[in-house]
């Protein structure tokens, strides 16, 4: 946070002010990002200065892989919104989340992880398109 | 005033707006006994329903979400000993021992009517004091809105529990969003960093959305193991039945109790984004502090589950003045219906009420209706609640995710607004890992175009600084955030200075 607003901060210098206005575009940009970089200064500095009296906490059982891997489907979901389209794209994103929340065992499983990502895509399109008026992504290479 | 609110409960009463009220409200009952569900997000699913409805109709459904959330959330607070949500925690402590001392039904009911009358006195201040706050904000100008921000951010980020810096800049952060893109006085392109997307700005609902949706999925999902349901096993044979009469008397016999906890719930209420928990908490422990007998607190007494549900219930009503009266959000359930204000095309603020006087009675009239259909749900109802809490975690994650998708999307039918939502959501649960709260960084990215805007037009009516010093209003709010800041910081070193002597104590 520290680099990111003191670069952002850098790159406002660079705006030019206007002669209508005797505030430039750049001087609320500025403050805020020079209280942002001095705020957190005085974090990382805190933390130095604590770490070495602090003792280590005790990892908590947190199971990161699946966070990590339910980022990453979404971010699948997200992109291939633009080229398959909502119907299909939700499909298989409830059903690969759901498998992975809940991973299938047997026939049954595996018809409800169907089950539930069709009804969901289903439901939903027709909601939002039919009732509601909502258009949802169509697909650039489905078309639909 | 009493003709519009005529005016405003027969409108609402409606089938064409009752409608979604109803359905605002049992999805609210819903998720908020769903524990692992937050009022928040149950409102994020609601809102991409609201686009095609009218500016009334969604804002009901949006009402009736908040108040049957909150109502909701005391079941399994009382009937499991597992809060539905932040604000029902301290309904927990005498709602279950209430509960498993064999009284469930009294226990459930003391909650649902503590929750309606809480809700009810609420109403009253909501109608009566609306008007004359927003008359109150028409003579603010550019330094008073200004340091009427400042106060709010300030506010905010100091009574944040864990770090005061993290809060500050969490609300820092909070305005950079909005600083990226067009400046919003000239027009001119600022920090877009070739981003063809930024040049409009980062719209703050996707932000919103991504934040605390994926904020709180996320933390449930790290937390799972598999196909792990939101309850493992209710006991279904519990009988509920009660008196209705008894318990509605052993709420009104204490009505000091009553009418405190709801003053407490309505302060919170109306302070920025701190929402029902801190309310619910602090009834509770009020309650307990003038009780003649605090050591029976937590053993499941009557006015433990009293003070509770009905500052929590008040405390909507506070958040709804401050939404309606100033155009601050009170909390995150406010943000996402100042953001279907903004869809809608209307400006909250001082203005609202006069320019929008149909809406705003309207929206008084369904808080107040919320009320009897959460009542009227939850009478043939709660066995049924008890059922809807089992739907496993796994199925009820990608379904969230897909309305937060359509919801972020049909805001302007872009996928770019789906990309924010990645960006935050993975942002929000970096926030929250790091201990950095959300609440301060949503007020920013709300109110940071605000401050920005009325910063240059007082530069610009004068450019002498002082007045905003000088100018009563404006220079009363500025001391009360210094004040707020300083008060803060006071109890933030009491609170350290105490764990370092309970540390202390424990070396030795």
């Amino acid at each position: 946070m520290l680099s990111a607003s003191l670069v952002l901060f850098g790159l406002t210098l660079g705006l030019k002010d206007n002669p209508l206005v005797p505030i430039g575009p750049g001087f609320y940009p500025r403050i805020v990002l020079g209280v942002t970089a001095a705020l957190s200064l005085w974090l990382v500095v805190a933390d130095a200065a604590g770490r070495r009296s602090r003792k280590p906490a005790p990892a908590p059982d947190h199971n990161y892989l699946l966070v990590g891997l339910m980022f990453l489907l979404f971010g699948l979901y997200c992109g291939a919104l633009a080229f398959l389209g909502y119907r299909l794209s939700t499909v298989l994103y409830v059903a690969a989340a759901n498998a992975l929340l809940d991973p299938p065992r047997g026939a049954r499983g595996w018809g409800r992880v169907a089950l539930v990502a069709v009804l969901t895509a289903f439901l939903t399109h027709l909601v939002f398109e039919r009732y509601l008026t909502v258009l949802l992504p169509r697909g650039t290479w489905t078309g639909f | 005033m009493f003709e519009l609110l005529g005016a405003g409960l027969a409108n609402i009463v409606q089938a064409k707006y009752l409608v979604p009220l109803f359905i605002g409200t049992l999805v609210g009952v819903v998720g908020g006994a769903l524990p692992g569900i937050t009022i928040t997000m149950t409102v994020i699913v609601v809102l991409p329903f609201t686009f095609g409805l009218e500016p009334l109709q969604g804002l009901a459904a949006m009402i009736g979400v908040y108040v049957g959330g909150e109502t909701g959330g005391l079941i399994t607070s009382c009937l499991l000993g597992i809060p539905g949500k932040p604000s029902a925690v301290a309904t927990t402590f005498d709602g279950f021992p209430m509960a498993k001392a064999g009284e469930p039904g009294r226990a459930l009911w003391l909650g649902v009517w503590a929750s309606i009358f809480g809700g009810l006195l609420g109403a009253v201040f909501l109608v009566a004091s609306t008007g004359p706050l927003a008359t109150l904000a028409l003579a603010f100008g550019p330094w008073e809105y200004f340091s009427l921000f400042i106060l709010a951010l300030s506010m905010v980020a100091g009574l944040v529990e864990s770090s005061l810096v993290k809060g500050l800049l969490s609300g820092a952060i909070g305005c950079v969003v909005t600083i990226l893109g067009n400046d919003p006085v000239m027009g001119k392109e600022r920090l877009t960093l070739g981003i063809k997307f930024l040049e409009g700005g980062i719209p703050f609902l996707p932000v919103l959305i991504g934040v605390f949706a994926f904020a709180q999925i996320m933390s449930e999902v790290q937390r799972m193991g598999g196909g792990r349901k939101a309850l493992q096993a209710v006991d279904r044979g519990l009988s509920l039945a009660v008196s209705h009469l008894r318990v509605m008397w052993e709420i009104l016999s204490r009505p000091v109790l009553l009418l405190w906890s709801t003053f407490i719930g309505l302060v919170i209420g109306v302070l920025p984004a701190i929402g029902g928990s801190a309310a619910n908490m602090l009834a509770y422990d009020q309650a307990k502090k003038f009780s003649s007998r605090p050591e029976k607190f937590g053993t499941g007494i009557p006015e433990g589950i009293i003070a509770s549900e009905a500052s929590n219930n008040a405390n909507v009503a506070g958040s709804l003045v401050t939404i309606m009266a100033f155009g601050i959000p009170g909390d995150a359930v406010t943000a996402v219906m100042l953001g279907a204000l903004t869809i809608h095309g209307i400006q909250s603020g001082p203005l609202f009420i006069s320019q929008n006087a149909t809406l705003a009675y309207g929206m008084f009239a369904a808080y107040i209706v919320a009320h009897a259909v959460a009542l009227a749900i939850l009478l043939p109802g709660v066995r049924w609640m008890l059922r809807i809490v089992d739907i496993p975690k796994a199925i009820l994650f990608p379904v969230v995710v897909v309305l937060c998708v359509i919801g972020a999307y049909a805001l302007n039918n872009t996928v770019d607004n789906v990309y924010v939502l990645l960006v935050f959501g993975v942002f929000g649960y970096g926030m929250v890992k790091f201990g950095f709260p959300l609440a301060p960084f949503i007020l920013g990215v709300i109110l940071g175009d605000q401050i920005e805007i009325n910063l240059i037009r007082a530069v610009m009516s004068d450019s002498d600084p002082w007045l905003f010093l000088t100018r009563p209003i404006s220079g009363g709010l500025l001391l009360a955030s210094v004040l707020s800041f300083a008060a803060a910081l006071w109890q933030h070193r009491r609170v350290q200075n105490r764990t370092a002597a309970a540390q202390g104590d424990a070396d030795f």
